[in-house]
């Protein structure tokens, strides 16, 4: 084939993957701090597209902006959801058993947002009509979708930012302190307690933004997070359980394995690339890219 | 003891729980009831909603207009069962139905794999059943209670190419290549499989792209460029599910694809597309559907539109308002309102105008021994200006065919 | 043990009950129901082999529903075989399935697992619309619908469900009071002590795997035949199917098989309640629900409505309080005996290294265990003392070195396989099961030498007997002072008839009185011909119980020797006894 196809197969698989990317990074925090893995996570994505659609609609706001403003709102979400709910479910005291309770509350988080949503809202799809969407820039023979370009620079931006937050502010480095030794961070004074809330904050905020870009380009009904839901823990898994650098790299490689499955594979075939790779992750190296050694039995 | 105690915590939880299965709402006398089993609620609830529409709006034609004389006026009366959005929902509400009330003939279900198992339970309840879907498979079966008015999707498959191929002939642009693009849902899986092995090669037409995704589909670029570098004159287009058709009619656009595009189904065929993609984006696209409203039907239409504030009338609710007619039409040459009759009815049918055979083209309604409908063809609709007209054939089309 | 028929009694009561109820009801729709909750009570059951007894949460195991639906629908379809023997072809396709994905699965711990098991049935979801299966419809069978499971009368189907529930209730007893199960729970309450007590782990859980997937395949077949009457992927291999599955065991209760029977009764109806009261007008209601309880049980009791409730009622009833405690009076002296080591080399380990990131743990350690002597290990913090015994035990592969025991090679065997061949160990915290009673735990170990439930139990009461803590055998480990905990783990260790035990530290946390216990308990198992090789600080202690010591400093052996040999050294004292505690030793 044609070096331009393949470049421009390379090119969708890294813009695809960009948002996906972003929705990861969420999880890939909040499973840091906290050791959840949040199955609700792609519901909360639905609901920032909602709420999205909603500043489009009625305050004709470009969904690029939107997606920015959905982050206040959400991490206030993400603080009460925690506090309310997760920090309240231990397991019994068995840190094991927590985290399997822990998984099996999101679970049930999930089913409760998803299903609430078609009751409250309706599931008729909607979508934000936004010029961009179907144009593209050429470079050369490949063309980049304008749409999907602008949010995968925006979810770069974000993504920077949760970085730069992580690792020169003082508040980012208590995060990391409680998210690598607990028992240490609280002797040095910080509530542990609270930065959890404060990472499943974020965690909401930044996949609902990733939600707001992904409007940009894709309909909006309370199904959508089914879709996502798997890429996402796959990315996560293939960049290293906690890692946000991993997550980020992760979620791209999603998109570019998604994209040149196609290659290989029929095109029906072609998620079921993404799955192979991650239980190819998961035997081989189990800790991902950039994790830590995961306990093996 | 212990053992045992949990027992009756069990056996008293289910007797709790028990009596409450058994309220009934009572049956009226005389009415005759039609069973409507379509998705109301979740997913696909606009598309159940608008069979409904079209449902009450013939019966209260038929109430209104004396009811069934052979029952000396008795009134018809709809009963839904809520399809939801799992074959499991479909099925248990099909089974509700018909158990709970004498239901003299059914509709529905829109999703094919809701309709097979609807059709079981109403096969082996012996109530005669009325489907629009196109797949195959709902006829195959060796059933006598399922009757399907649409033509079936091999068959819109050759009917339709020919359609197609005819109209490009006389523009003077034969059509050389085509593309097979869509998700592999069972009802496009049935059109595009005969187009593919041999209706193709049949007419001398290269398949130059076939591309089938599973839903959902992460990015419509693969296929596009295909598109893009390919040129074929036709695009056959399967894309049912309304995220993944949104993306490649974007993508499409993106890329500057200038394929006319053929959809295979009434799906694309819904007001959501044009508040989602705009009406410019659609202009031209045409479908293969079994139904859409027709030359001389404009008061239909009309009364419709102004019912039930909907801004077209498209194939689900115009066939489903004529199945309770052909349902009307069965019971009063059976002259009675139990379902095995009606059944008997209904397979020895021979209409040819009237509101029952409103919907279907040609205007014929007669059953062969399997149930399908005996010369049953395909229209096309294509959308022109935000709103979708019958083009194909010319002779009850609502407006030419715009050619590209 | 009279529980055991009671158990079979209660489990004929419910089916039973359930026969009652299939002639009670009425109406075709109730029918139906009855059958979805005699099925989703067997699913349950299926899942909680897995997930609630071995404690392996799983989140596909639709995947097996879906074989069974498949396999037998497809092979109606196509060879026109009746799905009685259908089934029978659609276990044996589920269970390879469950050894395809249970050997590379299983080597992933806690969250990996869950998580992989999520892939599944989505890439079996895939692959079924790609081979052109979206829709498989059962053919009607007029002549023969019987042979076919295409039953007229509703009564069938809820016979059939019920004699799925009756078998699958069956094996979950089997399993519960067998070997298997005992072994599946310790693997779930602490999987290295249970690899420590001769617990195969991998082997074990495979075999649960296994019998968790053949009931969900028939389940799937079933299903299909009552409720479905066609195959769509979504159908049998989505999110519905597990979510029903977990709603339904971990509301009633994992680990137990009331759990599932109560999640059922309970859940189905109100499931199919809700859908068609107010379905239409609240669309999902069901899923609310059921997320909201799943939620509700997580946050208020989160081993389910069986577990909560009989605590409840157990507390009430006083029951599983404490009995009275006797103290425990250390047996007769022995101080007087001398060393009965033979020369006999049982133990021989020859330049063991182990490094971690960073640090190296082990360097170049050398020394021979003779029979029936105690050997004491004693050295500062961080000397690699417990990483020592990890090796020994197999918890860890040493990077040099080899380990042999009675002159076989052993070195980076399983932990399983050491206990087996006849090495003991005990931890420096002591590692219950905590959901087991002390004679339950005591049996796991006990079950290392014997599969019959009887004799273990009878050998884990000798055991119990050896160390006086007999009277505590119903007790659970909560309970236990730190005393009554380390002699409990001793005797678990002892019922695995070890020849060598490695004991990790077993006078920490103790008071004088209980040190002395403990001694006296350690010099009794050396007489009864058991070797002793033993963590501890207490130098005192040591010096009264070992025949020889060896000193680790920094990973490395830095002496070996008689105890009043050892204490002199000079190396010795400067790396870890310092002048002083010489000094008030002399002045005693």
């Amino acid at each position: 084939m044609a070096l331009a196809e393949l470049v421009q197969y390379v090119a969708t698989g890294l813009l695809v993957g960009g948002v996906y990317a972003l929705m990861s990074i969420g999880l890939a925090l909040i499973f840091g701090v906290m050791r959840v893995v949040n199955f609700a996570q792609g519901d909360f994505m639905m609901l920032g597209m909602y709420l999205t659609y909603f500043y489009a609609i009625s305050g004709s706001i470009d969904p690029l902006l939107g997606a920015l403003l959905t982050i206040p709102p959400f991490f206030v979400l993400g603080w009460i959801v925690h506090r309310g709910l997760l920090a309240r479910v231990t397991g019994g005291g068995d840190p094991q058993r927590q985290m399997d309770a822990q998984l099996v509350l999101t679970l049930g988080l999930s089913l409760v947002i998803t299903n609430a949503t078609t009751m409250i809202l309706t599931p008729t799809p909607l979508g934000i009509r936004t010029g961009y969407a179907t144009q593209a820039f050429a470079l050369g023979p490949v063309l980049l979708n304008q749409a999907r370009s602008y949010a995968f620079a925006m979810a770069l931006v974000l993504a920077a930012a949760v970085y730069v937050f992580l690792t020169r502010t003082d508040l980012g480095k208590a995060l990391r302190a409680s998210a690598d030794d607990p028992e240490a961070a609280s002797y040095q004074g910080i509530d542990v307690r609270a930065m959890h809330g404060l990472a499943f904050g974020i965690g909401i905020a930044l996949v609902a933004a990733a939600g707001g870009l992904l409007a940009t380009y894709y309909p909006i009904e309370p199904t959508v997070a089914g879709n996502f839901i798997v890429l996402m823990f796959v990315a996560v898994v293939l960049g290293g359980l906690g890692s946000i650098p991993g997550a980020f790299v992760g979620g791209l490689v999603i998109g570019l394995v998604q994209s040149l499955t196609l290659l290989v594979l029929p095109f029906q075939l072609q998620n079921t690339g993404v799955f192979i790779v991650f239980l190819l992750v998961l035997y081989l190296r189990p800790q991902g890219l950039f994790g830590r050694r995961a306990r093996t039995v | 003891m212990r053992p045992l105690s949990r027992t009756l915590i069990v056996v008293l939880a289910l007797a709790l729980v028990a009596p409450a299965l058994f309220i009934r709402p009572a049956p009226a006398a005389e009415d005759v009831k039609i069973a409507l089993v379509a998705p109301l609620s979740g997913r696909w609830a606009r598309q159940g909603q608008l069979k409904k529409m079209g449902a009450e709006m013939a019966i209260e034609e038929i109430n209104s207009q004396g009811g069934i004389r052979a029952l000396g006026g008795a009134k018809i009366v709809l009963r839904e069962g809520d399809a939801g959005d799992s074959v499991e929902k479909a099925v248990s509400a099909a089974q509700r139905l018909l158990t709970r009330e004498k239901i003299s003939a059914g509709i529905g279900s829109w999703l094919s794999s809701f309709t097979l198992g609807v059709t079981e339970v109403a096969e082996r309840l012996q109530v005669p059943w009325l489907s629009l879907s196109y797949a195959d498979s709902i006829t195959e079966r060796g059933f006598k209670y399922t009757f399907q008015t649409s033509p079936v999707s091999s068959l819109q498959a050759e009917q339709a190419l020919e359609l197609v191929t005819d109209v490009a002939r006389r523009n003077n642009r034969p059509i050389k290549k085509a593309a097979i693009v869509g998700d592999n849902t069972a009802a496009t899986v049935f059109f595009f499989k005969p187009l593919r092995e041999k209706l193709l090669a049949a007419k001398g037409i290269e398949l130059v792209v076939d591309e089938v995704w599973t839903p959902p589909l992460a990015d419509a670029t693969a296929i596009v460029q295909k598109l893009r570098s390919t040129q074929p004159d036709i695009m056959f287009y399967g894309g049912t599910n309304f995220p993944d058709s949104i993306q490649v009619l974007q993508k499409i656009k993106e890329f500057g694809v200038k394929t006319p595009i053929q959809g295979v189904g009434a799906w694309l065929v819904t007001p959501e597309y044009v508040k989602t993609v705009g009406k410019e984006l659609l202009d031209n696209i045409q479908t293969v559907v079994a139904a859409h409203p027709l030359k001389g039907q404009e008061d239909l239409v009309k009364k419709f539109v102004q019912r039930t504030g909907e801004p077209f009338m498209t194939q689900d609710p115009l066939c489903t308002y004529a199945h309770v007619w052909l349902i009307k039409e069965a019971i009063e040459q059976a002259k009675s309102a139990d379902p095995k009759a009606i059944r008997d009815a209904l397979a020895k049918i021979d209409l040819s105008s009237g509101p029952a055979t409103s919907a279907f083209y040609p205007a014929r309604v007669k059953f062969d021994e399997r149930g399908r409908r005996v010369g049953a063809a395909p229209l096309i609709v294509q959308w022109q200006g935000g709103e979708p007209f019958t083009v194909v054939p010319a002779a009850v089309a609502t407006r030419p065919l715009a050619w590209h | 043990m009279a529980s055991r028929t009671r158990g079979w009694l209660a489990i004929a009561a419910v089916v039973a009950t359930g026969l009652l109820l299939t002639f009670a009801v009425q109406e075709r729709y109730h029918h139906r129901v009855l059958t979805l909750v005699f099925l989703w009570a067997a699913m349950g059951l299926a899942w909680n082999i897995i997930s609630g007894y071995a404690g392996q949460i799983s989140f596909g195991h639709q995947v097996f529903f879906g074989i069974g639906a498949y396999v037998t629908v497809l092979l109606v379809v196509k060879a026109g075989l009746t799905p009685w023997v259908g089934m029978v072809v659609a276990v044996g396709v589920a269970v390879l399935a469950a050894v395809l994905i249970g050997i590379p699965t299983f080597r992933l711990a806690g969250i990996y697992f869950g998580l992989a098991t999520l892939a599944y049935p989505l890439i079996f979801r895939i692959v079924m619309d790609w081979l052109g299966y979206q829709e498989v419809a059962i053919p009607m069978k007029r002549e023969q619908p019987g042979w076919f499971m295409q039953f007229n009368e509703p009564r069938s189907f809820d016979l059939l469900a019920l004699g799925v529930l009756a078998a699958t209730l069956a094996l979950s007893r089997v399993i519960e009071t067998s070997r298997l199960g005992y072994r599946l729970r310790a693997i779930r309450e602490n999987e290295q002590a249970a690899e420590a007590m001769g617990v195969d782990s991998f082997r074990c859980k495979m075999a649960a795997y296994m019998l968790s997937a053949a009931p969900a395949a028939v389940v799937g077949a079933v299903y299909i035949h009552a409720i479905l009457f066609i195959v769509t992927p979504e159908a049998v291999f989505g999110l519905l199917v597990i979510s029903q599955t977990l709603v339904v065991s971990l509301v009633g209760g994992a680990g137990t098989l009331w759990g599932p029977l109560i999640g059922a009764a309970l859940m189905v109806p109100v499931s199919e309640i809700l859908d068609t009261t107010v379905g239409d007008r609240l669309p999902g209601i069901q899923g609310v629900v059921y997320g909201a309880a799943l939620m509700l049980i997580m946050l208020y009791a989160p081993e389910g409505l069986y577990w909560r409730v009989r605590q409840a009622v157990r507390s009430r009833a006083g029951r599983g309080g404490e009995a009275a405690r006797s103290v425990i009076v250390a047996p007769p002296a022995d101080e007087a005996v001398a060393s009965v080591a033979t020369q006999t080399v049982l133990l021989q380990v020859r330049g063991v290294s182990k490094a971690f990131i960073g640090l190296q743990a082990l360097s170049d350690v050398s020394f021979d265990v003779r029979e029936r002597e105690i050997l004491g290990v004693i050295g500062p913090n961080g000397a690699g003392k417990t990483t020592l015994f990890n090796v020994l035990n197999g918890f860890l592969i040493p990077d040099r070195g080899e380990v042999r025991f009675l002159g076989q090679p052993v070195t980076g065997l399983r932990p399983s396989m050491l206990c087996a061949r006849g090495v003991g160990r005990t931890f420096q915290v002591v590692r219950t099961f905590p959901h087991l009673t002390v004679l339950e735990n005591v049996m796991v170990g006990a079950f290392a030498r014997d599969a019959a439930v009887s004799r273990a139990g009878a050998a884990a009461m000798a055991a119990l007997a050896r160390v006086a803590l007999a009277d505590r055998a119903e007790a659970f480990p909560g309970g236990l002072t730190t005393l009554e905990l380390r002699l409990m783990e001793l005797a678990r260790c002892l019922a695995t008839a070890p020849r060598l035990v490695l004991l990790d530290e077993p006078l920490a946390g103790l008071s004088a009185d209980g040190i002395d216990v403990m001694i006296a308990m350690i010099r009794r198992v050396r007489a009864g011909g058991v070797t002793v090789v033993i963590i501890e600080h207490t130098m005192q202690a040591l010096l009264r119980l070992a025949d020889r010591l060896i000193v680790l400093d920094q990973g490395r052996r830095l002496a070996e020797g008689a105890p009043g040999q050892v204490t002199q050294d000079p190396g010795v004292i400067e790396a870890y006894l310092g002048k002083r505690w010489l000094a008030r030793l002399a002045a005693r």
